[in-house]
């Protein structure tokens, strides 16, 4: 008699618990928001228009981040120190093949240009992480440029995903490979000579700039291209 | 300001001097500046200076090199751009790389730049302005217009090769400050709340978004309402002040005052708006009364009242009185206590009536050349007006009285009727009244002594008791009127009246055991000493003490020397005579029984009716 009422209370138990999980598990999925499912898309995911919105977004944002780093340290520590780049240093993306103008931009496909923007992205993830650390030893360097190479860094991260995301929505063959630049600057950026090693910020940071604004045009390019048709 | 002014002349002189030698003086070209429009193109313009007058008219020319170029290269297009300046079409163009130009002639490189076309763009202002009319408020003094244009046409926004903002800017027609709003992305703005009867100014221009500078301003849209045929009604700009409003505000208030002070006026209305605070009042008696200072009339209402009587002594915890209140038809013949003492009222100031000397504190507010009967009861001078009438009437009645004994038989009948005059003690310190219900009985008695008694029994209505100072050889039985028939006595006698307190009026005091001894001991008729009998019947103590001894000197010469044989203040009934006479004996125990009460000189009822057989 014992037995069976153990055994009815243990029933009852695991049918409490099972509940309770399934109540977890199936809230879980209703908390995160379901965006409306474009035409024709297997997966209930947010539509590629709003990818792109969001990556131009980002990429706008990190591009204006950057100008104000870069202004800000032009203005704190370049002036009077000659920086002033007759022939600025190449940058480390420089090897990757970018279009130059707007026709090579509209010529170019979306995809190879989707590819270049990723490996842009992906070349610039580990000179940011460097900048961050490397300009907090900079002497008295603003709290302004401090967080802003941090953010950028983060923003970076982000952008750098939902580019895969669309990637992903937007290859039909194979993904390609992986082809990113790598940055080799950070014994540079670590000299003791103080004007060199500012120099070598400079150059990242005017190297930076240029870079976020390539990666912003060529996300507007394409959104306009692909969304909206060519008609923005 | 001189200084400035100093330093500005100076500048001038030496402006002055170096236009004059600006021949020698060279200003070399410069590279103005660069830009591109749409970030597909750009061109540089530079300065020519004084150089290209001076010398050989070298060729100026520009130079450019990529950063991937090995050498200078010479500007592709020197005229499109116009003068002094060099176009780079798009084949030339490449963005984000960086260019250098250097101005240079042959010999000389004048001037450098090095930029990439990224950095220099700075679009073509915006094209077609237009605005149209939203809506209009309900008053019709404003309106809300949109206002719209084109990107610049060489910008191509719609491949989204550049992003522009734009800024928007507007003013009234008179003004001169220009109105800006932020810069947006799109090429509709709307502005609000423009008023109507206005003409304005509007321009835009644009940059790129992430650019800081702008480029230049597109041409002045004028907003003129009248075009589109929009009804403008010409209204006041500010709301007037209402004087509409404040005028009708202000004649109600105005006629909410004047209701309000005829309302004040009803006292019915006014009971009912501001019902009266209630303050403390004593029925029937009206606070005017007093003001006016008819205390007759407010005494005969305190009369009325039973509890003011025992008020009045309440506090007196010396006296004990036995309130009589015994009818007698005769005494209505007499003119009633009250009004004596209120018809005494106006012979003496109000002013309170305070001792020299005295504990109660009374003398500071006392006339000290009025010896006054100081009644320890009274605490104010206030309080003891009546007091005071009290005193006055006693006193006159003390006169009364030394004038009484004078014409003692002769006016006997008429005072047969006070024989029994009851010792109201209404309107007075109550003391015991031992004597009268005696002096009642004694109606059988000679006639003198009937006066006497009458005489004491008038002493005694305002005085407290009579004792029996002596007899006489003739029968006569001598009853002194205890305090006051005492002081009267010693008025009569010659004695000051001392000052008695209310409780004490009957003698307890041993200060007048001097006067009382001359006294006792006479056999004559009381005389009246016209000096001692004088309207101030109240004494103080003290110059009853002086007095006392005066007395004592001046009684000696008048009569026998006086023993001094202290006079109690009762007589024991020695032998009791028939009817006609009562035989006390005035030298009393000095130790009565012991039944007797050895206060000051009061014999309860039933100690007299011990005494009597």
């Amino acid at each position: 008699m014992t037995t069976m009422s153990n055994k009815g209370s243990s029933l009852k138990g695991l049918l409490v618990v099972v509940l309770l999980v399934s109540n977890i598990l199936l809230t879980k999925e209703g908390v995160t928001s379901l965006p409306i499912c474009p035409n024709g898309s297997v997966n209930c995911q947010v539509s590629l228009g709003e990818l792109f919105d969001r990556a131009v977004k980002l990429s706008h944002y990190i591009h204006f981040l950057s100008s104000e780093i870069f202004n800000e340290f032009d203005e704190r520590y370049a002036q009077g120190r000659g920086f002033i780049t007759k022939a600025v240093n190449g940058c480390h993306t420089s090897s990757l093949t970018t279009p130059e103008d707007k026709e090579q931009a509209q010529q170019i496909h979306h995809e190879d240009l989707l590819n270049i923007v990723v490996a842009m992205l992906r070349s610039w993830n580990d000179p940011l992480i460097h900048l961050a650390s490397e300009v907090q030893s900079i002497k008295e360097a603003p709290e302004t440029i401090l967080w802003k190479t941090v953010e950028i860094e983060e923003q970076n991260k982000r952008l750098l995903e939902g580019l895969e995301k669309i990637v992903g929505r937007v290859h039909t063959g194979e993904t390609g490979n992986e082809i990113y630049s790598q940055w080799e600057g950070l014994p540079s950026l670590q000299l003791a000579d103080e004007d060199s090693r500012l120099f070598a910020f400079y150059n990242l940071l005017h190297c930076l700039r240029r870079d976020s604004h390539k990666i912003d045009n060529y996300l507007k390019v394409l959104k306009c291209r692909l969304i909206h048709d060519s008609n923005c | 300001m001189d200084l400035w002014y100093l330093l500005f002349t100076l500048a001038l002189v030496c402006a002055n001097d170096s236009l004059s030698a600006s021949d020698d003086l060279l200003r070399w070209p410069q590279i103005s500046k660069c830009r591109s429009p749409e970030l597909e193109t750009f061109s540089c313009y530079w300065t020519d200076g004084n150089f290209y007058n001076l010398t050989a008219p070298g060729t100026i020319q520009l130079l450019y090199m990529k950063r991937n170029d090995e050498d200078w290269k010479e500007c592709p297009d020197y005229i499109t751009a116009g003068e002094n300046s060099c176009y780079f079409n798009t084949s030339y163009t490449s963005i984000w790389i960086p260019y250098c130009v250097k101005l240079a002639n042959k010999d000389e490189v004048f001037d450098e730049k090095c930029f990439s076309v990224d950095e220099i763009v700075l679009p073509d202002p915006p094209v077609h302005l237009n605005w149209t009319l939203l809506n209009t408020s309900q008053t019709g003094i404003h309106g809300d217009i949109q206002v719209r244009w084109d990107p610049p046409p060489t910008a191509d926004v719609q491949k989204g090769w550049i992003t522009l903002e734009y800024e928007l800017q507007y003013k009234e027609v008179n003004e001169t400050k220009w109105n800006k709003l932020k810069p947006e992305l799109s090429t509709m703005v709307p502005l609000y709340s423009l008023k109507m009867g206005i003409d304005y100014e509007i321009r835009v221009r644009s940059r790129q978004r992430t650019s800081e500078k702008f480029g230049e301003f597109s041409e002045i849209l004028y907003v003129s309402f009248s075009q589109i045929g929009v009804e403008f009604v010409h209204c006041a700009e500010e709301i007037e002040f209402p004087w509409f409003l404040v005028g009708i505000f202000g004649s109600c208030v105005l006629a909410i005052t004047v209701i309000l002070i005829l309302l004040s006026k009803q006292p019915r209305l006014k009971m009912l708006i501001f019902p009266p605070v209630p303050v403390p009042k004593i029925k029937g008696i009206d606070s005017d009364l007093l003001k006016k200072g008819k205390l007759d009339e407010v005494s005969s209402i305190l009369a009325s009242h039973d509890s003011y009587k025992t008020q009045l002594y309440s506090d007196d915890l010396w006296v004990e009185f036995i309130e009589l209140d015994i009818e007698d038809p005769d005494e209505k013949k007499r003119v009633s206590d009250t009004d004596r003492l209120l018809s005494e009222e106006h012979l003496k100031s109000h002013s309170c009536l305070g001792a020299k000397d005295d504990d109660s504190g009374l003398a500071s507010c006392c006339e000290p050349d009025i010896p006054e009967t100081d009644f320890s009861a009274s605490d104010t001078c206030e309080a003891i007006s009546d007091i005071d009438q009290f005193k006055k009437v006693t006193e006159k009645e003390e006169d009364l009285l030394c004038l009484d004994r004078k014409e003692n038989y002769e006016s006997l009948p008429s005072l047969a009727n006070t024989d029994a005059q009851q010792p109201r003690v209404s309107t007075r310190s109550g003391n015991s009244q031992p004597w009268p219900p005696f002096a009642g009985s004694t109606d059988s008695a000679s006639p003198l002594i009937h006066a006497q008694l009458s005489h004491q029994n008038t002493l005694t209505t305002t005085d407290f008791y009579a004792q029996v100072s002596d007899i006489t050889p003739a029968g006569r039985v001598v009853l002194s009127p205890g305090k006051k028939s005492k002081m009267g006595r010693a008025q009569c006698e010659g004695c000051m009246e001392q000052n008695f307190t209310m409780d004490s009026a009957y003698f307890c005091e041993a200060d007048v055991k001097k006067c009382i001894a001359v006294t006792s001991h006479e056999e004559e008729e009381p005389r009246v000493q016209e000096q001692s009998c004088i309207d101030n019947a109240y004494f103080t103590t003290e110059s009853l003490t002086t007095t006392g001894i005066n007395l004592g000197a001046s009684a000696a010469e008048v009569q026998a020397p006086s023993s001094e044989i202290p006079v109690p203040d009762y007589t024991s009934i020695h032998i009791v005579h028939s009817p006609q006479g009562l035989v006390l004996n005035a030298t009393a125990l000095p130790v009565p029984d012991k039944e007797f009460n050895m206060s000051c000189g009061y014999v309860s009822t039933d100690q007299l009716n011990k005494m009597m057989p």
